[in-house]
């Protein structure tokens, strides 16, 4: 098994050396001078601007030279420079961090703890509420996320009142008080950004729910006297699979909806400071969050892959003879 | 089970009679919508087609007499001042927006930007994809390892992330927009033509192509690409699809086209302003996109079993 994790990891390093060479690729192997595509053509505007780009971007040095020198400060936890302000890339993304984490990370949980149950009920019942499910849940998936959360964020935030219209809250002394507006603050953005994640996750749920517990399986299990309790806890490992596997689909849809969801509710994460980057061509903050984004969904697979053994034992047998041809 | 099997055909059927009508709108746009007449007789006595003729020039000046109107006589571009924000009436059918610019005439060029995107988009990406996967399927060994691990490293990259990071680089406009969208959607498409192609090489079809004097790229292309053709197109509705979410997307944050034209995205993210006041510049874009891709979900979720069994069949 250790060795499965090892060989699992070390599959994702040439896949993370190809991630930090399209992110270079990208933001480097720019047609035109980066001086003047970042000052729209004009030129900076005075010396010390430019020296400041020069130094940031090195346009005179070779690509290759500067991929070298960018993968080694990488290597430092070293992003370079905002072109913007001047601070450390670092600092501008770990300001925001905690903000798309706790965001996103609510996001998860409201997908699985409602997309899960509404997926066994499609798949268990066939009756007018699941096909009122299925209707919702097509809606859902039609509705862009970005008019949906124009949409809730008017209704119950301006005409209804109920919540707040946007930003973090008071902030203040950490304390209940605190805690609660926090809350408050969180329940709109984090409902608009679970919302195409409830009809993914949805879908994929009946689906594998209806596989999973196929009446064959059933009417077998109960034939051998399992009821209750004993039944669920028979079929539970096999669809507990399903949460797993929803993790590489859910991840990167949540990194790009929080952009658009930041955007709408003003919530200050990483999503902002990306359309910050972008509109001002803030390349080293726009290549660190391309990077970042990556990665994040490389880990997911690999997390993903990494769990999947652990409750499958089919998987398990492949990793064994897997591991016995590999020695 | 069999009532979903015999309720197929009519949710394909109303999914494509959806897409068909907003294509046809979409192309139509200009003899429907448009300040110029559709056919006009120059001084000389020539007839002319002013309304399809790319370009500003308004017929009065020019000694010009129009002979047929298009029924909406009104521009995407005009700005009236003196009508803004008005209700959805007989002389606007959509309202008007903040500039006073007419919605209807708005909503359906910006049905032309947006399936024009969402479309060229997703074929270029198809087109990337099958070169890109193909050859990784078909030369196999080292050049597969590499093709790979790019297929691979592209496939981390959330595509609205990327078409986002190159909006940044690329500088605007509708190009720049779709080789950004293509690039996002090309690593599944990549994945789909590795697998297929390695799923069909070495079998009789693959052969027997062969025997007959057929390249690889040849024998791929001709007979590989058509038996796939029934996965494609699901694969293709499901690209356009999240094509045109991008667009919106890009567009609804400024990123997206330039800003006089339309789109619906940039429509709405215009309306955002005046949602107190109007209703009317939020909500037809919304029903725009989400009638898009409600016809799009349908025709892709049960366009795939017909074509295949025909080919299967023949």
């Amino acid at each position: 098994m250790t060795g499965y994790i090892l060989r699992r990891a070390l599959v994702s390093l040439p896949t993370l050396l190809g991630i930090t060479l399209i992110a270079f690729a990208i933001l480097n192997l720019l047609p035109s001078d980066p001086l003047l595509t970042w000052s729209d053509g004009a030129g900076p505007v005075s010396a010390e601007a430019t020296s400041r780009l020069r130094d940031a971007l090195r346009p005179d040095s070779g690509p290759v030279m500067r991929y070298a020198t960018w993968l080694f400060n990488l290597l430092r936890f070293d992003f370079g420079h905002s072109l913007r302000d001047g601070r450390p890339v670092t600092a501008v993304l770990t300001e925001a961090l905690p903000w798309t984490l706790i965001l996103n990370l609510s996001a998860l949980i409201a997908i699985y703890a409602l997309g899960l149950p509404l997926g066994w009920i499609g798949a268990r019942r066939r009756s007018g509420t699941a096909a009122a499910g299925r209707a919702l849940l097509l809606f859902l998936s039609v509705v862009p996320p970005f008019a949906a959360a124009l949409l809730m964020q008017r209704l119950f935030a301006v005409r209804l009142g109920l919540l707040p219209l946007q930003g973090t809250g008071a902030g203040g002394a950490p304390g209940p008080a605190a805690a609660a507006d926090l809350l408050r603050h969180m329940v709109l953005p984090c409902t608009c950004l679970a919302l195409a994640g409830w009809a993914y996750a949805a879908r994929y749920a009946r689906a594998a729910f209806r596989a999973i517990l196929a009446p064959e399986a059933m009417a077998a299990a109960r034939a051998r006297g399992l009821h209750g309790f004993s039944l669920a806890r028979h079929f539970a490992p096999n669809s507990a699979l399903p949460f797993v596997w929803m993790v590489a689909g859910i991840v990167p849809a949540l990194v790009s909806g929080s952009v658009v969801i930041e955007a709408i509710f003003s919530w200050p994460g990483l999503g902002q400071v990306l359309l910050r980057g972008v509109e001002g061509r803030d390349y080293p903050l726009v290549m660190a969050l391309v990077l970042l984004a990556a990665i994040t969904v490389l880990a997911g697979q690999l997390v993903a892959d990494l769990i999947l053994p652990a409750i499958d034992p089919r998987l398990r047998d492949l990793v064994a003879r897997d591991e016995n041809v590999h020695g | 089970m069999d009532r979903r099997r015999d309720g197929a055909p009519a949710g394909a059927r109303a999914g494509i009679a959806i897409l068909t009508a907003c294509a046809a709108l979409a192309l139509l746009a200009p003899l429907l919508v448009n300040d110029r007449p559709i056919v006009a007789r120059d001084p000389t006595g020539r007839i002319i087609f002013p309304a399809l003729r790319a370009g500003r020039g308004v017929a009065s000046g020019s000694g010009d007499v129009a002979l047929l109107w298009p029924p909406i006589r009104r521009s995407w571009r005009d700005v009236d001042l003196a009508a803004t924000l008005q209700p959805p009436s007989a002389r606007h059918p959509c309202g008007t927006d903040l500039l006073g610019r007419d919605l209807m005439a708005r909503m359906l060029h910006g049905a032309r930007i947006s399936l024009a995107i969402g479309f060229g988009a997703t074929l270029l990406a198809l087109g990337l994809g099958i070169v890109l996967g193909g050859a990784a399927g078909l030369r196999g060994a080292g050049t597969d390892l590499l093709l790979s691990r790019v297929i691979e490293a592209l496939s981390c990259f959330p595509p609205f992330i990327l078409a986002m990071a190159l909006q940044a680089v690329g500088g605007g406009g509708i190009g720049a927009m779709v080789l950004a969208i293509a690039i996002g959607r090309t690593a599944a498409a990549a994945r789909f033509a590795r697998s297929e192609t390695i799923r069909w090489r070495g079998t009789g079809i693959w052969v027997a192509a062969h025997a007959a004097g057929a390249s690889r790229p040849g024998a791929a292309l001709r007979h590989l690409l058509p038996l796939v053709s029934g996965p494609l197109a699901v694969q293709a509705a499901f690209g356009v699809t999240h094509a045109i979410l991008l667009e919106s997307s890009l567009s609804f944050l400024g990123l997206g086209v330039p800003a006089p034209l339309p789109s619906w995205g940039a429509i709405l993210a215009e309306g955002r302003g005046s949602l107190d006041v109007a209703w009317w510049p939020v909500v037809f874009p919304c029903l725009g996109l989400a009638l898009t891709l409600a016809g799009l979900s349908w025709a892709g979720d049960r366009i795939s079993p017909p074509i295949v069994a025909r080919r299967l069949l023949r």
